[in-house]
């Protein structure tokens, strides 16, 4: 038995190079046991897969190099081994296994990877900048948590559209710094850096309210796209208990008023 | 905060809210230069979501009113001439300032700003494209704009607008000129597909990549155009509405029809019913425009069985066809032409897909549609896979749309069915 610790977040490279290092001394999948930086064992990595990789010539397709590069960033420490399992049986099984669809470790590895996409998007739509003075200059921060390992994953899409504000993203795990030149990254920042509070957001909250119409409730298919895990974060959100109660009563209202027209 | 501005919010968002669309995609991809004070990126997909309301909807534009004064007196709208609610006006200025605002807080994908009629319609429109032309040219703002134009606005004017707008649009609201005289006596079905006419040959100038002279047009709604019905304030039925859909996509080349179940307004006008359109019906006709878009089903397809020419609201479209035409099936998932697995009720273009894909490495077998996540019950009793064929009895039997009724109420409450119709 192997023991493998990925230390960095969310670690592609240490992975690829290790699962590289294995699949070359031809060690199964049964033989090794993964785990992240809050992992327990000891580092058994040692010297045995530090080995010259000048002569591995197997070639893996770019479609699993893509998927493994998003399954990396999900939080589920059997992501290791489950795509060193799919890669061995790419390498002995079958070359095509991506296209089986319909098999169990590749649904698992669709599934991761659904997971970590959705969570990134998920970051660009629901994470609220707050805006405050920073000698002189506006600065935009915002703190979300994000389910999966995400935040390298969106910062080109916050770099593109806010390229010419100054702003932070601030996740439990890391932080993302623009400058509007370049971009750092801070591991476990203080969450304390987010504004408590700013002065458009009170405008958000009156327009999230009225544009909401009663007469169509769905509840459900709001849940469905925005769960209540996302919640916390979002500001517009603490209104809805009250929007649900009232709207039966704002749509009989409507109509009673329609009734009352001459 | 200025509590004058927020009054303003409150009226003209609220009173905004009756527009479906919120589609913030399909313009393209662009960005902001570096270096400027230029804001704002189109990702080229779809557009993102930023909220959603407890309506289920998709909050993705600061879709609001410029104004809700209006000299028209259209029965269906809550803004009409007689009626007496609240009142406001934002400012340019307003308008700007809360746009670029929300976009900065990521609040937003842009803007969708629509009007009531004050003055004269040149007045109104005039005002309109001087947000978007402030947005683009005071604010570098990249970000997306969607502008409902006035119908009988100059063309000098709509064009403007092209300039700055991703998208422009016009409603239709009624499909038929009868419909227009009983519920919005101003409007002139003519005017409205005239001004259609004039945007659609503009976009199409602008999508060509040089003109004679060898100089690019300029940029002109990228995002193309769009309009909305409003579903059952009149007695149009499902032929009319989906008959004049398929004439807007074909001779206006819109890019979406928006139907929008009639809702009960405050202070509504009394020949409108009290009762609000049901919210199912809108969902077949959504379903049912998508198949006539996406799925190569012609309208009398659809409509073949229909009773009244009103689609079945107990079956989606594709298996009311089905059930219509049960002896196209079982269909062999392992030979099919993908044309016909897409005839299947109950899979979609994603899983036709897959099982493309599948099969060109292994055969199809029931696990495989199981693991699919394909909607078991429904699909049984037309398809064939290696493992599995249906009895015979189960196309045969009478009582077989009944039985799919019951299985479609059970999505119906999970809610998995519900689309997006942003």
């Amino acid at each position: 038995m192997k023991t493998i610790t990925i230390q960095s977040i969310p670690g592609f490279e240490e992975w690829r190079y290790a699962a590289r290092s294995c699949l070359h001394q031809g060690i199964s999948p049964d033989q090794i046991i993964w785990s992240d930086h809050n992992g327990t064992h000891n580092d058994l990595f040692g010297d045995d897969l530090n080995i010259p990789l000048k002569n591995y010539n197997i070639k893996i397709s770019k479609a699993f190099v893509e998927i493994a590069k998003v399954v990396i960033c999900h939080h589920d420490t059997q992501k290791y081994a489950l795509l060193y399992r799919v890669l061995w049986r790419i390498v002995h099984e079958n070359k095509h296994l991506l296209n089986l669809k319909t098999d169990d470790d590749v649904m698992k590895l669709r599934t991761m990877s659904k997971a970590v996409y959705r969570d990134g998007y998920k970051i660009t739509a629901f994470l609220r900048f707050r805006e405050m003075n920073h000698d002189g200059h506006a600065q935009f921060i915002a703190w979300h948590e994000p389910e999966h390992y995400t935040l390298e994953r969106v910062v080109p899409f916050f770099k593109k559209r806010f390229k010419n504000m100054n702003w932070s993203i601030l996740t439990p795990y890391r932080a993302a710094y623009w400058d509007q030149n370049n971009i750092y990254f801070e591991d476990n920042p203080d969450p304390e850096q987010f504004p408590k509070d700013d002065n458009f957001e009170q405008y958000w909250l009156t327009y999230y309210a009225n544009i909401f119409n009663p007469a169509r409730l769905k509840k459900e298919a709001m849940l469905n796209q925005m769960p209540k895990k996302y919640w916390k974060n979002m500001p517009e959100t603490k209104l809805i208990p009250d929007l649900l109660r009232t709207a039966e009563e704002k749509t009989r209202l409507m109509i009673n008023a329609s009734k009352n027209y001459k | 905060m200025s509590d004058k501005l927020t009054t303003k919010l409150e009226i003209l968002a609220d009173a905004a809210k009756y527009d479906a669309s919120c589609a913030s995609g399909t313009a393209g991809k662009r960005e902001a230069k570096a270096g400027g004070s230029g804001i704002g990126s189109l990702t080229g997909g779809t557009g993102i979501c930023h909220s959603f309301t407890p309506d289920g909807r998709c909050v993705s534009l600061l879709k609001i009113l410029m104004t809700n004064y209006c000299i028209y007196d259209c029965h269906y709208c809550i803004n009409r001439k007689s009626s007496n609610v609240r009142r406001a006006r934002f400012t340019v200025q307003e308008v700007v300032d809360l746009t670029i605002n929300f976009y900065k807080r990521n609040y937003i994908e842009g803007l969708f700003l629509s009007s009531g009629i004050i003055n004269t319609p040149d007045y109104t429109m005039e005002s309109m494209v001087r947000i978007a032309k402030s947005l683009r040219l005071d604010h570098g703002f990249k970000g997306y704009i969607h502008l409902k134009t006035i119908p009988n606005a100059s063309p000098e004017l709509q064009e403007e607008a092209g300039l700055y707008a991703d998208r422009l649009s016009i409603n239709v609201e009624m499909p038929t000129q009868q419909s227009l005289n009983k519920y919005a006596p101003e409007k002139e079905l003519g005017e409205i597909t005239g001004a259609m006419s004039n945007l659609k040959n503009k976009i199409a100038e602008a999508k060509q990549s040089k003109s004679f002279s060898g100089k690019r047009p300029p940029r002109f709604a990228p995002g193309g155009q769009s309009t909305q019905m409003i579903i059952g304030a009149d007695g149009s039925d499902d032929k009319i509405i989906l008959g004049s859909s398929v004439d807007l996509y074909q001779k206006q080349k819109l890019r979406r029809v928006y139907y929008s179940a009639f809702s009960p307004i405050p202070d509504a006008s009394l020949i409108l019913p009290l009762k609000p359109a049901p919210l199912i019906r809108e969902h077949r006709l959504y379903q049912a425009d998508w198949l006539l878009r996406f799925y190569n089903f012609k309208l009398d397809e659809i409509l073949q069985g229909t009773k009244d020419n009103m689609l079945s609201l107990d079956h989606d479209p594709k298996l009311a066809w089905a059930l219509n035409n049960r002896h196209i099936f079982p269909i062999d998932l392992n030979k099919a032409d993908k044309f016909l697995i897409l005839r299947v009720p109950g899979i979609g273009a994603i899983n036709a897909n897959k099982i493309v894909s599948i099969r060109k490495f292994a055969h199809i077998a029931w696990v495989d549609l199981v693991k699919m996540r394909l909607p078991i019950e429904k699909i049984k009793p037309f398809v064939i896979v290696t493992d599995y064929k249906p009895a015979l009895y189960l196309l045969e039997q009478e009582h077989l749309g009944l039985r799919m009724k019951r299985t479609e109420q059970l999505d119906l409450f999970s809610g998995a069915h519900l689309q997006n119709a942003s």
